[in-house]
C-alpha cells in the first residue's frame, strides 16, 4: 500500500513553475478549474518509491494577501486542505522579490521546501548564491534547480518525502517586527488563542499579523463567526 | 463576546502603531518582511555585477561599507556624545541653580541642628537633586538613540559590527541588546532572549554590563564636568569606548573558555531608512527618561535617605573636644574686647567644620567607610568614593546622589556650595587635593567597571536561571574594576599626572 502525500506548488509567475510540476508529474496531469471560480488548477501525481506523490500546481503569486483572487485560492488551499508540503519556486535571478512570498509561507507555519530555480541564469549574470546559508538563515530546505534542464529533480522529491516523514528538522525562524509591533502582536494574540476554533490550520501570530495588515478574509472571517 | 475583543483590540493596536510611525501598519510589517529579505540576500548573494541602487542602497554603499562602516559607526556615536554634552549643558546649569536655590531657601525655614532640617536640605535635596540635575542630559542622550534607532541607522551598525562580531564568536544579533545596554543594561538583558543559542546568549549577558547604561551617566557627567571642562565630549567618548573593549575582551574568553561552540547563522535585518518622526522619538525618548526619573523618585530617594541616616548618627556623638563651650568663649571673648570681631567670625566658623568633619567620621557611614577605605586607597580613592561606590550597588547614581549628601554634610558654613566646587576643594588629611583629573578618570572607569546594579544582578539571575551567573558576574567585574583603576591610578602617578 503506497503512501499518500499532498504536494503544493507554489511560486511567483514566471518562477519556473509549471516547468517544475512537469518536471515532477511527467505526463500524469489533470486539468480542471478551482471550485467556483474559472481559474485553472492543475493537479498531477508522481509515484516515488512507496510513495503516492499528489502535486497541485497553485496560481503564481507574489504574495499572499486577500487582492487578488490568485492569492486568496493559493492561500485558502493551503490553510484548508493543509498539504503535507508546499513546494516553493523561487526565481534565483529574483531572490529578493521572489523571497516575499516564501516569508509568508514562513509565517503560515507550513513544512516548506524551497526550490531555488533558474540558478543557471542568476550565474550568468554574475551573481553566486550561498544556498546552505540561504538554507540556515530561512530555517528550510533550499534545492538548486534548473528546471528546462530537469537539473534537481531528484534531489527535490527525495527532500520532499523526508520532509512529509518529519526527518527534516531545521530550526524555525521567525522574523521579527521590532518591539513596538510585537507588543501588539503579543497582545492579539493572546485573545485569538483564548479561542481554539480560530486556529484551527493556521498559527496565532499568523492570523495576529493578517489582522494587524487590516486582511479583509481573515478579518471577515473572525467578524462573520462572531455571531 | 470574544472576538469583539480581538477586532477592538487590532483597532487600538493599529491606532497605536500609526501614532507612533507615523505611517500605516500595513507598510511597516511589510517594509520589516523586505528588510529581513534584504538582510538575508546582501549576506548570501556575491554579485559581480553593478545593481540598481535605491536610495537606501546608495546611503548603504557608505554606511555599511567594509571599509567604511566601523569609522561611520564611530563617528557617529562620537557626534551622539558630543551632541549630548554641549547641548545639555545650559538646563543643567539651570537646574544646578534651581536645587542651590531651594536648598537655601528650605533651609532657612529651619533652625541650625534641627534634624528635620537636615534630612530636607541635605538627605533629599542634596541627594536626589544631585541625580535630578542630570536629567537634561539622559533625555538628550536618549533622543539622539531613538534618532538612530527610528531612522533605521541602528540596524545598520548591527549589520557592520555583525562581522567583527564574528571575531570575538558573536553575532550581529548580540550587538542588539548591548546597544539597548547604552540605555539600560535591564532592557539589554531581556533583549538577549532574541538569541537562540544558549552560548551566544550567556555570553551577551555577561558582558552587557560594559555597555554604559543611562545610570553611569551622572556620575561621568559629574566628573567631566567638574574636572574635565573643556574636552567633556572625548572624555565621555573615551570611557564608553573603553566599555566595548572590555565587552569585546571578555566575550571572546568567555566564548571561548566558559562557552566554546561555533556561531549560530542569523539574519541581519535591513529595513529602508526612514526619517524618524517628532511623535516617535519623543515617545521612545520618553519611554527611557521616565524610567529613570521613577528610580530618582524610588530607589535613589530612599538610598539617599538611607545614606543621609547614616552619615548624620548618631545624632551627638561624643566629641574629642567641648565644641559648643569653645564657640562660646570665642564669644565671650569678643564680648570682653579681647578678639575683633572678624577672628570671633573666623574661630567660629572653623569649630563647625572641624566639628561637622568630626561628626561625619563618627558616624556609622565614616565607620562604614573606614572598613572600605583600605580597599579602595590603592586606586586613589577615599572613603566617601568608597561609600559613594558601596551605595552605587543599589543603583548607579547613587554614587553621585551619595556624594551629594555627604559632602552637603560636611559643609562648613550656611552658603550652599555646589557639589562640584565641594569636589575641587576636598583634600587628604595632609593637603593633597583627592580630586584630580587622574583620580576622576580612575573613578570612572571604576564605576563603569564595577558590579552591576541590584536590579541587573536581579535580571541576569532570571535570565540565566541560576545564582551561579549573577554571583560571578558580579565577581568579576568588580574584580575587573579594580584592577583597571589601580593600572590608572597607579600608572598615570607614575608618569607624574
Amino acid at each position: 500500500m503506497p503512501q499518500k502525500i499532498t504536494i503544493a506548488l507554489a511560486g511567483n509567475p514566471n518562477a519556473g513553475k509549471t516547468t517544475i510540476f512537469n518536471n515532477l508529474t511527467g505526463a500524469r496531469q489533470h486539468v480542471g478549474n478551482w471550485p467556483g471560480v474559472t481559474v485553472e488548477k492543475k493537479e498531477g501525481v508522481l509515484k516515488h518509491n512507496d510513495y503516492d506523490i499528489y502535486v497541485v500546481d497553485l496560481p503564481g503569486t507574489y504574495s499572499l494577501t486577500a487582492y487578488s483572487l490568485d492569492e486568496i485560492i493559493a492561500r485558502n488551499f493551503v490553510v484548508e486542505e493543509s498539504p503535507d508540503v508546499v513546494v516553493n519556486i523561487v526565481d534565483a535571478s529574483n531572490l529578493e522579490r521572489n523571497l516575499y512570498l516564501t516569508t509568508q509561507f514562513m509565517e503560515l507555519g507550513v513544512k516548506l521546501v524551497i526550490a531555488l530555480n533558474m540558478s543557471d541564469l542568476a550565474e550568468a549574470r554574475g551573481q553566486k548564491i550561498d544556498t546552505k546559508k540561504l538554507s540556515d538563515f530561512l530555517g528550510v530546505p533550499v534545492i538548486p534547480t534548473v528546471g528546462h534542464k530537469n537539473k534537481g529533480t531528484d534531489v527535490l522529491i527525495q527532500t520532499i518525502v523526508d520532509m512529509a516523514d518529519g526527518k527534516i528538522n531545521l530550526d524555525r525562524v521567525t522574523i521579527g517586527y521590532g518591539e513596538e509591533v510585537e507588543e501588539e502582536i503579543q497582545k492579539i494574540e493572546d485573545l485569538i488563542q483564548r479561542d481554539g476554533a480560530l486556529t484551527q490550520g493556521c498559527p496565532s501570530r499568523w492570523l495576529a499579523l493578517k489582522l494587524l495588515e487590516g486582511d479583509e478574509e481573515v478579518t471577515k472571517k473572525v467578524t462573520e463567526e462572531e455571531t | 463576546m470574544e472576538r469583539r475583543e480581538i477586532l477592538d483590540q487590532v483597532k487600538r493596536s493599529s491606532a497605536h502603531l500609526k501614532s507612533i510611525s507615523g505611517d500605516d501598519i500595513e507598510t511597516i510589517i511589510s517594509e520589516r518582511r523586505y528588510g529581513f529579505i534584504s538582510g538575508i540576500c546582501k549576506q548570501v548573494v556575491t554579485r559581480s555585477m553593478e545593481e540598481r541602487l535605491t536610495t537606501s542602497d546608495n546611503i548603504d554603499r557608505i554606511v555599511i561599507n567594509r571599509s567604511l562602516g566601523i569609522p561611520v559607526f564611530l563617528f557617529l556615536m562620537w557626534l551622539m556624545f558630543k551632541f549630548t554634552f554641549t547641548v545639555s549643558g545650559i538646563p543643567m546649569g539651570w537646574v544646578e541653580d534651581g536645587q542651590e536655590w531651594l536648598g537655601d531657601t528650605i533651609g532657612d525655614l529651619f533652625p541650625e541642628g534641627s534634624i528635620l532640617g537636615s534630612l530636607i536640605t541635605d538627605g533629599v535635596i542634596g541627594g536626589v537633586g544631585s541625580v535630578i540635575i542630570f536629567v537634561p542630559l539622559i533625555f538628550t542622550l536618549f533622543f539622539c538613540i531613538a534618532i538612530l534607532e527610528d531612522s533605521g541607522y541602528m540596524a545598520r551598525a548591527a549589520f557592520v559590527m555583525d562581522r567583527f562580531m564574528h571575531k570575538i564568536g558573536l553575532h550581529g544579533r548580540s550587538f542588539i541588546p548591548m546597544i539597548l545596554g547604552f540605555g539600560c543594561t535591564i532592557t539589554g538583558i531581556m533583549a538577549t532572549r532574541t538569541i537562540e543559542q544558549k552560548r551566544d546568549r550567556f555570553t551577551t549577558i555577561l558582558v552587557n554590563p560594559f555597555m554604559s547604561c543611562g545610570a553611569r551617566l551622572p556620575v561621568y557627567a559629574l566628573l567631566i564636568g567638574t574636572f574635565f571642562p573643556e574636552k567633556g565630549g572625548t572624555v565621555l567618548y573615551s570611557i564608553y569606548i573603553l566599555g566595548i573593549i572590555m565587552a569585546i575582551i571578555m566575550a571572546k574568553i568567555f566564548r571561548k573558555y566558559l562557552f566554546p561552540g561555533p556561531p549560530s547563522p542569523f539574519v541581519m535585518e535591513l529595513p529602508p531608512y526612514r526619517m524618524p518622526t517628532i511623535k516617535g522619538v519623543i515617545i521612545h525618548m520618553w519611554e527611557r527618561g521616565a524610567l529613570y526619573l521613577k528610580k530618582a523618585g524610588t530607589i535613589i530617594f530612599a538610598g539617599c535617605i538611607l545614606v543621609w541616616f547614616l552619615s548624620n548618627f548618631p545624632w551627638n556623638p561624643q566629641y574629642s573636644r567641648d565644641y559648643d563651650a569653645l564657640k562660646q568663649k570665642a564669644e565671650a571673648d569678643f564680648a570682653s574686647g579681647l578678639v575683633t570681631k572678624e577672628a570671633m567670625n573666623e574661630t567660629i566658623a572653623n569649630l563647625k567644620n572641624e566639628q561637622a568633619s568630626e561628626k561625619m567620621q563618627k558616624s556609622y557611614m565614616g565607620g562604614l567607610g573606614r572598613i572600605i577605605e583600605p580597599a579602595v586607597r590603592p586606586l586613589g580613592f577615599d572613603w566617601k568614593i568608597g561609600v559613594g561606590l558601596a551605595g552605587g550597588f543599589v543603583a548607579k547614581e547613587i554614587v553621585v546622589g551619595t556624594l551629594g549628601t555627604l559632602y552637603a554634610v560636611g559643609k562648613a558654613d550656611e552658603e550652599a556650595v555646589s557639589l562640584r566646587e565641594r569636589l575641587q576643594n576636598d583634600t587628604w588629611p595632609d593637603g593633597r587635593k583627592i580630586f584630580t583629573p587622574l583620580t576622576a578618570f580612575a573613578l570612572m572607569v571604576f564605576t563603569l567597571l564595577y558590579v552591576p546594579c541590584v536590579a541587573s544582578i536581579a535580571v541576569i539571575r532570571k535570565e540565566t536561571n541560576s545564582w551561579k551567573w549573577p554571583l560571578f558576574a558580579a565577581g568579576y567585574t568588580t574584580a575587573l574594576a579594580w584592577i583597571a583603576a589601580f593600572m590608572i591610578y597607579q600608572g598615570g602617578k607614575l608618569i607624574g599626572l
